[in-house]
């Protein structure tokens, strides 16, 4: 497993250069070609037992973050989302932009109107780093540099924690196949770019590799916190691997979703279904790109995704991970493809 | 041969959600046998059929299968949550009633949620699927569970209903169009260039499948037939200007496509020649398939050609007979003049 390297790697959208290298040099040895394409993508192919049919699993190496639109006078930063990032999780949060440590400040309780309850507008949240004036900023920080939240990885009990779960989670999950041994069919593991900006790598994959089947491998919202009644809870942490049957903008194909359910329950593996629509995958990209080709998403249930910090169960990781095996070692996906 | 009225009724009434379009593909294809060429069904569940022509040059004319629906997402002690899929309203739910992709079909009823007056009525008038929930009137849960799982897809529980020149139904959008193209590749003979007729699944999710279509066929020209907004009905909205009986309407622009400039002219050109009314159509929202062909590969010429519709989206959704038949005529005198 590389969920704990995988997470403490910088890597928003945009900025993939180090988690592409990490991978990159993990995997090397078992690829029998790997590339990076024009997008940045890195694609490796393993050859399967057979090779009639070719088999595209995908997971994103882009996390959200923050990237500096402004540089005070004061010598503050002003910082703009990028990705979905809820601004207001990261109020009094510390962050990286390089080798420069900052914090996300804003006025102390002390100095709010009493029931405050409103949250600074976006342009109202500041990175401060300790620089005493505009001009000291700037020789440190550029425009457009990436900030970057600063959790450590975490082992404790029956979870992880730690930020970028969404989606290292699934990159992890990729590399533990990928060194696991022989798949069934010919298979891309494609490691992709830009995701949380609006599925922008996925879109060339399908063109470079023709495959007959493409699963996703995705780090999925929880939803399971005491705000939310149950009925909308998204998926539960515990009852191990999400399965999506429709997402915004695609409906997952009918043969590759009931192949990953039936798969999942022949082999005893607790599952889940992923319970609200809203929110795309790659999954929509690839269905819709080049000849198209059928679409699955399997996905580790994740509190607090989006957030500096985020939360997993250690067996859904692996539970997630078993049932990747029989899909694509194994070879189960073969009841999914068409024609 | 089989009478367009017929035709609708089955295509209407078939069950096929965006997602789900096999049932709706296999009528399709049936209602179509010995009038093609040949046909085949693509990766993602699009069904091509073509005619081959005398000349060299491909003519691609596009109806999505695919209807909205919901999905059920949570399954309570004997009542569901659905979402929607494609453009589903909540408000048309409330006493429209769903039917579940179940055999044999269940029927659920749609309520609101609301623990006062005052909750109830503040729901009805921010309605959402949150505030919704549908009583599938199973009686206990063990029952529930057997006829209905989270992943269930439904649709509006509606009938075709025909009445003075009209169709009325749900999932006239765009099962018209498919019965549009049937009818078209029934009476085409020998024709001058190619035409391929694209059924397409998820339209209404995403313009899934035309994306793909248009990537593999590469045509010359791309014509999307779906419906449009009608609006010749009590104080309807004042910006458009569709109505029934006026003819297919020639769309210029909607919120996803501006049509090719080229195409428009030779369809008015074609409908003038002939004598077929037509309008023009400018749609200020939604939009067709033709955005897909318009921008994939090095972009295809596209436009779309609609069938005026009242109530487009709702359970009961109204088109003319006649503008149907003439949109048929249009398409037929189309393809042999198309580049000239």
């Amino acid at each position: 497993m590389y969920l704990k390297e995988l997470s403490e790697l910088s890597g928003i959208s945009g900025d993939e250069g180090e988690v592409r290298d990490f991978i990159k040099s993990h995997m090397a040895s078992y690829a029998d070609e790997m590339w990076v394409d024009n997008v940045g993508n890195l694609l490796i192919l393993k050859k399967g037992r057979e090779s009639d049919k070719k088999v595209l699993i995908a997971a994103h190496m882009d996390e959200v973050g923050m990237m500096v639109v402004r540089i005070n006078e004061d010598g503050t930063l002003g910082v703009a989302p990028v990705g979905g990032l809820d601004m207001r999780v990261c109020l009094g949060k510390r962050v990286r932009i390089g080798d420069v440590h900052g914090v996300i400040g804003y006025k102390a309780i002390h100095l709010q109107k009493k029931m405050e309850d409103k949250f600074p507008a976006r342009r109202d949240v500041k990175v401060f780093c300790g620089f005493k004036n505009k001009d000291e900023a700037a020789e440190n920080v550029k425009l457009g540099d990436y900030v970057y939240f600063t959790t450590t990885f975490e082992e404790k009990g029956e979870y992880f924690s730690g930020k970028a779960f969404d989606d290292r989670g699934g990159c992890s999950i990729l590399m533990d196949l990928l060194s696991s041994g022989e798949p069934a069919y010919d298979t891309i593991f494609a490691f992709l770019v830009q995701e949380e900006t609006g599925l922008r790598g996925s879109s060339v994959v399908v063109e470079q590799v023709k495959p007959d089947v493409a699963i996703v491998v995705e780090t999925t919202t929880a939803g399971d916190v005491p705000e939310l009644e149950e009925y909308r809870w998204a998926t539960h942490l515990g009852d191990g691997p999400a399965v999506t049957f429709a997402h915004r903008g695609y409906v997952v194909d009918p043969r590759v979703f009931q192949t990953i359910v039936e798969t999942a329950e022949k082999a005893g593996i607790r599952y889940q279904y992923k319970r609200r629509t809203a929110g795309g995958t790659d999954a929509f990209r690839f269905a819709r790109s080049a000849y198209g080709v059928p679409a699955g998403v399997v996905s580790i249930p994740c509190r607090y995704i989006h957030s500096p910090v985020s939360l997993m169960r250690k067996d859904d990781y692996h539970e997630t991970l078993k049932l990747m095996q029989l899909l694509v070692m194994k070879g189960e996906v073969k009841k999914a493809w068409r024609n | 041969m089989e009478k367009l009225r017929d035709l609708v009724k089955k295509f209407t009434e078939v069950a096929g959600p965006s997602g789900r379009e096999e049932e709706i593909r296999e009528a399709i294809l049936r209602s179509l046998d010995g009038y093609v060429d040949g046909y085949r069904v693509d990766k993602v569940g699009n069904l091509i059929v073509w005619k081959n022509g005398r000349e060299n040059k491909k003519i691609l004319f596009d109806a999505h299968m695919d209807e909205i629906g919901v999905v059920v997402t949570h399954v309570d002690e004997v009542f569901l949550r659905v979402e929607p899929i494609g453009g589903m309203s909540p408000r048309y739910l409330l006493g429209t009633g769903i039917r579940f992709l179940v055999d044999p079909p269940v029927y659920g009823v749609v309520g609101v949620e609301g623990e006062s007056i005052e909750e109830y009525n503040k729901n009805l008038k921010e309605l959402s699927f949150d505030k919704i929930y549908v009583d599938v009137c199973a009686s206990s849960k063990e029952e529930l569970k057997e006829r209905i799982k989270i992943g269930t897809f439904g649709v509006y529980d509606s009938r075709f209903r025909e009445s003075a020149g009209r169709y009325v139904s749900k999932a006239m959008d765009d099962r018209i169009g498919c019965a549009v193209l049937v009818q078209f590749m029934r009476e085409l003979v020998d024709p001058r260039y190619t035409v391929y007729c694209v059924f397409s699944m998820q339209e209404e999710t995403g313009l899934v499948g035309a994306s793909v279509a248009a990537y593999d066929l590469q045509p010359d020209v791309a014509i999307a037939v779906d419906v449009t907004a009608s609006v010749d009905t009590p104080k309807a909205n004042k910006r458009m200007a569709m109505k029934l009986d006026a003819g297919p309407a020639i769309k210029v622009m909607d919120r996803a496509s501006i049509s090719d400039r080229g195409v428009v002219d030779k369809l008015i050109e074609v409908a003038e020649r002939h004598g077929i009314p037509h309008q023009m159509e400018v749609l200020i929202l939604g939009g067709t398939n033709a955005a897909a062909y318009q921008r994939t590969r090095s972009g295809i010429p596209s436009a779309t050609v609609s069938i005026p519709t009242r109530y487009v989206h709702s359970p009961h959704e109204v088109v003319s007979e006649n503008d149907v038949l003439n949109t048929v005529k249009l398409l037929k005198h189309y393809v042999e003049e198309a580049f000239d």
